[in-house]
């Protein structure tokens, strides 16, 4: 049984996969839908009652926006580019695990302090981290796009 | 790794633009390969190649370090 073809498709269909891009148009619907959301998200500070439900759907919201501006291709969609990205996506990782891992020790300790009586311990929460990694991937990806 | 395109580019009187379209890249590509911020993949250095009708070693020199 020849298997080569079969293999072929697979690796054809993983490449799709990961080299999957939304058209560049999507990245002002991205960029506008965040900045709505983040908007949104600061006015609720003004606003008395049970938000949280809404609050977290906004945040979500806000994730999903940014994740839409990070898919969508530039311009001229080249080898650079792509390059930019490799190297983005791991800074972003590299930065999110750094992130994870220092944070909470350090809030624990700049409340161990400054105010003792209310320093404890916690990890950071999912939004906390996938937000700090979106924005560390598009600060880099752009500040390298400049500077190439 | 050092290159010469923008020699080349002036002898085939291509601006940066000109040539970015020509082998479908960006602008901003052609900048980086001639000031050596970005060596390019083997298929664009073949596509260049094939554009200024010369060997890739003509434009493309490895340099002690590489």
């Amino acid at each position: 049984m020849n298997m080569k073809p079969k293999i072929e498709c697979k690796q054809k269909r993983g490449e799709k996969f990961l080299n999957f891009k939304l058209p560049n148009y999507f990245k002002k619907i991205g960029w506008f839908g965040f900045a709505i959301v983040f908007l949104t998200l600061f006015s609720t500070k003004f606003f008395e009652g049970d938000l949280e439900i809404l609050k977290s759907i906004l945040k979500k919201t806000s994730l999903v926006f940014l994740l839409v501006v990070v898919f969508s291709k530039e311009k001229v969609e080249d080898e650079m580019i792509e390059r930019l990205r490799a190297q983005s996506y791991s800074f972003a990782f590299l930065g999110g695990v750094l992130y994870t891992l220092i944070q909470p020790i350090f809030n624990y300790i700049t409340f161990l302090i400054f105010k003792p009586e209310k320093a404890v311990f916690e990890d950071l929460g999912d939004f906390q981290i996938l937000w700090f990694m979106l924005t560390v991937y598009l600060m880099f990806f752009y500040y390298a796009k400049k500077n190439n | 790794m050092k290159n010469t395109l923008k020699v080349e580019r002036a002898i085939n009187n291509f601006t940066q633009d000109e040539l970015a379209k020509k082998i479908g890249v960006s602008r901003q590509t052609i900048n980086s390969i001639e000031t050596n911020r970005y060596v390019p993949s083997t298929v664009l250095a073949l596509k260049l190649s094939k554009l200024f009708n010369k060997p890739v070693n003509d434009f493309f020199n490895l340099e002690e370090k590489d």
